[in-house]
């Protein structure tokens, strides 16, 4: 058990160490000058070898990157180029929204699937089961840019109901409620028909194993034997599945946050690419990449909290 | 208490279970034997109201007098645990892997008698204690695969008293365990009858354990019930060709290992095998493997046909009348 941990927990470091190098590469090798973006095609040669200096580009590529992980690892990641303030500020400001967004879209996901693909395993071949089946078909051939444009039209300029777009913050809770709702469905839609199909084929197995039969000889409710009984033993491929669309979520903010304005990390990304703001892009990208993995990692710590016989054998 | 009238059940490829007819009083202890797709597996989930959904079945089942034929699943809930209890054959699979034992037991007593979790801790501990589990309190914080088979056994025994049924089915109880700990088992089941004045359906193919086990005894061959008595008479003495076939297919352990000629000798077996559901004859499901078949058996049923006082048998060759 214990092994188990360590084990998983230097995997988990060196994934990230690796990550950060391809990050840090992929970023160096890619064409046009820094100084040049920041000072524009009119500036001296003098100009652009000062900055040069300054932004200490002119120093070999090793020392730049352990120079670069050095900072990180203090919260220093530069200063962004087209914002000219410390980048490490410009997430602080717009993390909150990407998680807000990314974690409502998770619940979303989770309540979703989990009450339609247990109630389709229960009603195995009968019609409920077939429109489960049939709705999550469709909902995982919709592409979110374009439910997230039809759920804007329907509710924000037809009815009225909802903002098209856009986030104040969190101190006005019902305004922030009511401008996540429309991205948190247009995110969580795909993501919830696939873990619906994941967890009715997972309930469908373990509801034919013995154990199942004993509950139900001793008299427990339908209901309770699917999800006290039936549930926690389908855990083990929802909640693997569950890990890589956690990722799929937070980079599905991207997509979603610039459709309705939203002022996260997906927004910030997708501007800064555009500006050519090499410490924002780097820092963002090797966030997003350490998400990813911390999800999967903690994925790898749930299979042993969800079955006790995993511990014996790890 | 229990009573079945013409009960039977059948499936869109055959019937699993014909006109079934049984009473089972306050603490009675009966064993029902068969070969397995006998029906017997089938009579007792009927018994639980957990015949699977495709059945379709007639006939009478009721419970204390109330007709539970077609009751729905709601009703059955009341009667499951309370009234009728089962234990099942394969002891390794049937508790869930992921909660603890005391968890496991004290899930029926929580829901069905509203006790607390302490309440309820007191009964478990008292149980494990019951169905002879040695240091209970250590037990209850295990989980079912760091237990024997046989310790799981009695864990589900535990399980399945936990409500005080008026009835408990033992479905091949110890098919999957080891000798030694298959004989206590049953001899803990029929200890705990006793104590308890519960009723025990014992089900099985090992003719030694109902003889240890059971008053009375049902047999049953594809569907059919073929005969029925006091066991140690039945076994004794047996009346339908079935049951003297199995009888006669049990292993003499005194019989030489080789014959006159030095031939290694054959364990005595029924000739054929059962037929699937689907293609059993139509009249005496044992017709076609039996030895003494009159030429109507293929087609006709038997009835049942009073061997002694209280002894039937379902045999032609018992009626003396043609139809």
């Amino acid at each position: 058990m214990g092994y188990f941990i360590f084990r998983r927990t230097v995997g988990f470091l060196l994934t990230l160490l690796v990550v950060s190098a391809v990050v840090f590469a992929v970023m160096n090798v890619l064409p046009g000058d820094p100084a040049l973006t920041i000072l524009g095609m009119d500036a001296t040669d003098d100009a652009l070898a000062a900055l040069r200096e300054q932004l200490g580009l002119n120093q070999p590529v090793l020392t730049r990157y352990f120079l670069w992980i050095w900072n990180a690892l203090q919260g220093d990641f530069g200063i962004s180029h087209s914002f000219r303030v410390p980048v490490s500020e410009l997430i602080a400001e717009r993390l909150p929204m990407t998680v807000s967004l990314a974690v409502a879209g998770m619940l979303f996901t989770l309540v979703i699937a989990l009450t339609l693909g247990i109630g389709a395993a229960a009603r195995h071949r009968k019609a409920g089961d077939w429109g489960v089946m049939f709705m999550s078909q469709i909902g995982i051939a919709v592409p979110a840019f374009w439910l997230s444009m039809l759920l804007v039209l329907l509710f924000a300029v037809k009815l009225r109901w909802l903002p098209p777009g856009g986030f104040a913050g969190w101190s006005d809770p019902v305004a922030a409620i009511r401008s996540l709702i429309l991205p948190t469905i247009a995110l969580g839609v795909v993501q919830s028909a696939v873990l619906a199909r994941v967890t009715r084929s997972s309930a469908l197995e373990v509801m034919r194993q013995d154990f199942v039969r004993t509950a139900r000889a001793s008299g427990l409710s339908r209901r309770r034997v699917l999800w006290r009984h039936v549930l926690p033993n389908a855990l083990v491929p929802i909640v693997t599945i569950v890990g890589m669309q956690f990722a799929a979520l937070v980079t599905g903010t991207i997509v979603i946050e610039n459709v309705f304005y939203l002022p996260g990390l997906g927004r910030l990304i997708f501007q800064s690419i555009a500006n050519r703001d090499l410490p924002t892009v780097q820092a963002l990208v090797m966030l997003f990449a350490a998400i990813v993995v911390t999800a999967n990692f903690v994925v790898d710590l749930l299979y042993v909290v969800i079955d006790p016989r995993l511990k014996a054998r790890t | 208490m229990f009573e079945l009238d013409d009960f039977s059940v059948s499936f869109g490829s055959g019937t699993a279970l014909r006109y079934a007819n049984l009473e089972i009083r306050e603490g009675d202890r009966l064993g029902i034997v068969g070969e397995s797709g006998s029906g017997k597996t089938m009579l007792a989930l009927c018994l639980m109201g957990m015949a699977p959904d495709a059945a379709t079945i007639s006939g009478r089942l009721s419970i204390d007098g109330q007709d539970m034929t077609h009751a729905n699943e709601r009703l059955w809930q009341q009667m499951r645990a309370r009234r009728v209890a089962m234990i099942f054959q394969e002891p390794m699979t049937a508790l869930n892997p992921l909660r603890r034992i005391g968890d496991t037991v004290m899930e029926p007593l929580i829901v069905h008698d509203g006790l607390s979790r302490a309440q309820a801790r007191m009964r478990v501990l008292a149980l494990l204690e019951e169905v002879g589990i040695p240091d209970p309190p250590a037990r209850m914080r295990m989980f079912p695969h760091e237990l024997s088979g046989g310790q799981r056994q009695r864990v589900l025994i535990a399980l399945a008293l936990a409500c005080n049924p008026a009835l408990l089915i033992a479905d091949e109880p110890t098919t999957a365990l080891d000798a030694n700990v298959a004989l206590r088992i049953t001899d803990l089941l029929v200890r705990l009858a006793h104590e308890r004045g519960m009723a025990l359906v014992f089900i099985t193919h090992d003719l030694a354990a109902v003889a240890r086990t059971t008053e009375n005894i049902v047999v049953m061959y594809g569907g059919d019930m073929v005969e029925r008595g006091p066991t140690a008479q039945v076994l004794a003495n047996p009346a339908h060709p079935y049951t003297k076939g199995l009888l006669g297919a049990r292993p003499d352990p005194t019989a030489p290992a080789r014959d006159a000629n030095g031939k290694r000798r054959r364990l005595p077996t029924l000739p054929g095998t059962v037929p699937p559901l689907s293609a059993l004859p139509q009249g005496c499901r044992f017709s076609g493997r039996c030895a003494v078949e009159l030429d109507y058996c293929a087609t006709t049923r038997a009835p049942d046909h009073a061997v002694d006082a209280n002894r039937a048998a379902a045999c032609h060759l018992l009626g003396g009348v043609k139809p």
